[in-house]
């Protein structure tokens, strides 16, 4: 039976076959009993009888036929089916370097793609999981550049005076020590007010939210934990509520627990005490981020604010109070991250596609001749498309899979790794966004790659001249060269911004490592200590700060011991606004506002900081009896407010306290960076540091290398109180790497996509050119033997090629310039626009690329005409 | 003396048409006579009956059919037998003749 003939068999064909045997039969059957003996009619009678049923045999004989043709064609399309796979599969195994290329960069750029894009869903776009997290606000105090927290009185007044806001709150990050009465651990909290949790429409899973009563100076002291807390801590117990938590030696009562999934604010967090401010007698310190909850328009919260923020300060036109989106807030500056990393990966996947479909192009019109001839033998147009576009499905089908698989890796790896760099790492998840956007890249890919049987089928329809042809550069291949010219210039216009970006990211990099800290960062390692301030009154604090510094002065290799309430390069934890005498702030202007380090005595010489003017601390500086208040500032604090004279005796009002007594400028030091590296010198006031302060950065400058250092350094802590942990432990060197980490991670992430962006296009013209010489083997043969210049043909050649890249990396240039000024605020000591960074890359590009089509070309100039003319 | 013929045991014809097939090919008509012919009238076999079984085997894929020339010169539909059709046959017929002799025992046959 031939295999397609139950193709024609329609219903109707199954009928008439059945019609055909049964009337055969009772036709024989009449025969055979009138030859006995019979009339005609008797005879037909006894043939039907014997026969029983006519119609009802029919029917069931057609059922039956028909059942059977179904299922034989379902199983023959099947069949055909695993048949194209088979012959796609097998092809693809016959060039493995193609299909290696294709799939794994195809399949990473899916899978980077989606996994940046899962994190971006997570951190961007998901809303915030509060309760109508639109209405919800952060507010702050704008001072441009800067943008600082509130002080309590700042709160206190905004909680007063608002009526825009349904509720605000505040919230500030603590460390307690939580003591269960057998041990002791430090954990991250947050001192928050009564309201925080019901402006941010957060209920406790169990117990209740704070009370108003709570929230007041002398009011009973509560607590609400994590969720975690109270599975590891309390035993899951519910009659856990009601009971004491001793935080930092004080009984809080326990009065909720929070749900098991919580917002960014409280993750991480594992408990909540409800704060009670006392009535502040100055304007700073500014601690508190303010949050509300907008009652009525954003724009109508925002003027409000400012009028209240000018009569708290009796400004009459500066605008000091602002509010922004808290999601935005949330997000920060991740969005210029995440969708520069998201414009990377894009661009990398569409190279990968671009190069995989140039690849398979020259794979089809290598071929020509081959489905020229299976064209020859019988295969139908469509089966020679089904055959190709079986290829092409493989092909996505493997870099989906390679893509899905690293998707999830990434995903996980974003999860353990990423918090440094999204906000809600622990948010990203793959869900339906994300699938959605693998079956997108998937399609796309597969259209990509769909060129390819769409263009095959224009030639396969000329089989007799692509069989006659054999091999003649023929004008069926034109467009085809067309297309793939075409794709390479896209590859080399993509690829050239994302280089031009890498580049500026590694300059930034470099040039943020390199910059001066401004003191010597080798062999000084340090600690936070933290003491419970209800075990430690000032009377017991002093004694404790001066028996550590004798002790760790006393380890061995250690030469210098010092205490600060902030660390280098990140660590200032203090701003402070103040007045000068010599040039007051007028009305309607904001107190300038610097970085404000609390120093013990050794700091200056532990760091070996120079000084240029006055003199240092000393003994007499931590005497009660001083009528002023001395600080030591940096040069650049000097050159901003004095840049004409000295600043040493100069006074300032410190918080812009009038009442308060003077405070004197005694010496003057150079420089350090305290607010960040990528940041500007813009001043920093250093003063003595409390003694009798609870928590202190322990500094310690060794001999030798710092990390033999760090074990006594723990002990010697540990030993004078066991429940008084160091933590934090860190030299400067990892401060500096831990500032490095995320600009070094993202301009390596693009730098490596940029790489691969180049290795692609590069092995798209490679292939584009040899292909060229290949199709021209006989003209350029015909013009050797006819006296052409090889140099000519060579010049001819790579020129042929170098167009193509010229017209790509001008267009991408132009790209350039556009994508590294959306980028600008990632750079650090490089211009946007860098002149420099531009022409090397199109200088790279255009000699990898040259180097990539001189190959092609020396073959084709040291072709010898005679064998090539032979050949055919 | 004529005898009333034999109510069918069922699933039996499947078994008498892949037996008539069992030596070569043929037609619904051959197997309609054989089974008639073997049967003499004893059992009650009307012949839509077998062609039903016939298409029912064929789908089954224990029979093939194609057309041919029949001895009259007719085009004629001619059933093949395939080994899973033989399969089929040697266990029903093995499974028959225990039953039978089963129930030969039970009714004290010697």
């Amino acid at each position: 039976m031939p295999r397609f003939s139950f193709l024609r068999r329609g219903r109707h064909r199954v009928g008439s076959d059945v019609d055909e045997e049964l009337h055969a039969h009772l036709d024989r059957r009449t025969e055979e009993l009138v030859a006995s003996g019979m009339s005609p009619e008797e005879a037909r009678t006894e043939a039907l009888r014997q026969f029983g049923d006519l119609e009802a045999a029919r029917a069931y004989c057609r059922q039956q036929d028909n059942e059977k043709d179904a299922a034989m064609q379902r199983r023959l399309m099947l069949e055909d089916f695993a048949q194209d796979l088979r012959i796609g599969l097998r092809g693809l195994l016959r060039a493995p370097m193609t299909t290696l290329v294709v799939v794994t960069t195809v399949g990473l750029g899916i899978g980077a793609t989606t996994t940046i894009f899962a994190a971006v869903n997570a951190a961007l776009l998901r809303p915030l999981p509060y309760a109508n997290p639109a209405r919800l606000v952060r507010i702050y105090t704008d001072t441009p550049p800067n943008r600082f927290p509130f002080s309590v009185a700042d709160y206190l007044a905004l909680e007063a005076q608002q009526t825009t806001f349904e509720r605000v709150a505040a919230y500030e990050s603590t460390q307690m020590t939580y003591s269960d009465g057998v041990t002791a651990e430090r954990l991250q909290g947050r001192r928050v007010t009564w309201t925080y949790f019901d402006t941010l429409g957060v209920r406790p899973a169990i117990g209740r939210d704070f009370t108003i009563a709570e929230g007041m100076n002398g009011g009973p002291k509560a607590v609400i934990v994590s969720h975690r807390f109270w599975q590891s801590r309390l035993g899951g117990r519910l009659d856990a509520i009601g009971e004491p938590i001793r935080l930092d030696a004080v009984a809080y009562t326990l009065v909720g627990v929070l749900p098991d999934s919580v917002g960014p604010l409280e993750r991480q967090r594992e408990f909540f005490i409800a704060a009670q401010f006392e009535t502040p007698r100055r304007h700073g310190p500014f601690f508190l981020a303010p949050i509300g909850r907008l009652k009525t328009s954003a724009s109508a919260a925002a003027d409000e604010l400012h009028a209240i923020s000018h009569r708290l300060f009796y400004r009459n036109n500066a605008a000091t109070w602002s509010q922004i989106d808290l999601q935005t807030w949330i997000v920060g500056d991740s969005t210029s991250i995440a969708a520069l990393a998201i414009a990377a990966v894009v661009l990398v996947w569409l190279i990968a596609s671009l190069n995989a479909s140039n690849l398979l192009v020259a794979r089809v019109t290598n071929r020509r001749r081959e489905l020229a001839v299976r064209v020859a033998l019988g295969a139908t147009h469509g089966r020679i498309v089904r055959y190709l576009f079986s290829e092409s499905v493989l092909l996505a089908f493997g870099a989906t899979t390679l893509g899905v698989l690293i998707a999830y890796a990434g995903v996980s790896g974003l999860r353990s790794f990423g918090a440094d760099y999204f906000p809600r790492a622990a948010e990203v998840s793959i869900d339906g966004s994300v699938l959605g956007l693998v079956l997108g890249l998937t399609l796309g890919s597969a259209l990509i790659f769909g060129l390819i049987p769409a263009l095959t089928s224009a030639t396969s329809q000329n089989v007799e001249m692509a069989l006659r042809s054999s091999g003649r550069s023929s004008t069926g291949t034109r467009g085809v060269r067309r297309l793939r010219r075409a794709l390479v210039g896209a590859q080399f216009a993509i690829v050239t911004p994302v280089l031009v970006v890498g580049g500026l990211l590694l300059t930034s990099l470099s040039a943020l490592s390199r910059v001066n800290l401004g003191f010597d960062g080798h062999n000084v390692v340090g600690g936070a200590v933290l003491l419970p301030a209800s075990q430690y009154p000032p009377a017991r604090a002093i004694p404790y700060w001066d028996e550590l510094q004798r002790r760790v002065a006393a380890i061995p290799g250690v030469t210098a011991v010092a205490f600060a309430d902030g660390r280098p390069p990140n660590g200032s934890q203090n701003f402070n606004d103040f007045d000068l005498e010599a040039s007051p702030t007028p009305p309607g202007r904001a107190h300038p506002v610097v970085p404000w380090i609390s120093v013990s005595i050794d700091y200056f010489k532990l760091l070996g900081l120079t000084l240029l003017e006055g003199r240092l601390f000393d003994d007499r500086d931590w005497r009660d009896d001083t009528a002023e208040n001395p600080v030591v500032v940096d040069r650049a604090w000097a050159r901003r407010f004095f840049p004409g004279g000295s600043a040493v005796g100069q006074r300032l009002h410190s918080g812009g306290c009038a009442q308060c007594a003077w405070t004197v400028v005694v010496g003057v030091v150079n420089e350090v960076k305290y607010a960040g590296l990528d940041k500007p010198d813009e001043g920093t006031v250093y003063e003595p540091l409390n003694r009798e302060s609870n928590a202190k950065y322990l500094l310690v400058r060794t001999v030798a290398s710092p990390s033999a250092v760090i074990a006594p350094l723990r002990d010697t802590v540990r030993g004078l109180d066991a429940d008084v942990p160091l933590s934090e432990v860190a030299t400067i060197a990892d401060l500096v790497d831990e500032a490095l980490a995320r600009p070094k991670s993202l301009s390596i992430l693009v730098a490596a996509l940029a790489a691969v962006g180049l290795l692609l296009s590069v092995i798209g013209i490679y292939g584009v050119m040899a292909y060229y010489v290949q199709q021209h083997a006989k003209d350029i043969s015909i013009r050797i033997a006819l006296g052409g210049s090889r140099g000519d043909l060579f010049r001819r050649v790579v020129g042929h090629g170098m167009i193509v890249v010229a017209i790509g990396v001008g267009v991408g240039l132009l790209m350039s310039y556009w994508a590294a000024r959306a980028m600008a605020g990632l750079l650090f000591g490089v211009r946007a626009t860098d002149a420099v960074m531009f022409s090397s890359v199109a200088g790279l590009l255009a000699a990898v690329a040259l180097t990539a089509c001189a190959l092609p070309a020396r073959r084709a100039s040291a072709m010898s005409p005679a064998s090539v003319l032979r050949d055919d | 003396m004529k005898r009333q013929p034999l109510p069918l045991v069922q699933g039996t014809v499947d078994m008498f048409v892949l037996y008539a097939l069992a030596p070569g090919p043929m037609h619904g008509y051959g197997v309609a006579t054989l089974v008639r012919g073997r049967t003499d009238g004893q059992l009650t076999i009307e012949d839509g009956a077998l062609y039903q079984a016939l298409h029912r085997l064929e789908r089954q894929g224990l029979i093939e059919a194609e057309w041919g020339p029949s001895e009259n010169n007719r085009r004629a539909r001619y059933y093949t037998v395939t080994p899973a059709g033989r399969r089929r046959l040697r266990q029903e017929v093995s499974n028959w003749r225990r039953y039978a002799r089963a129930v030969g025992a039970l009714l004290g046959d010697t």
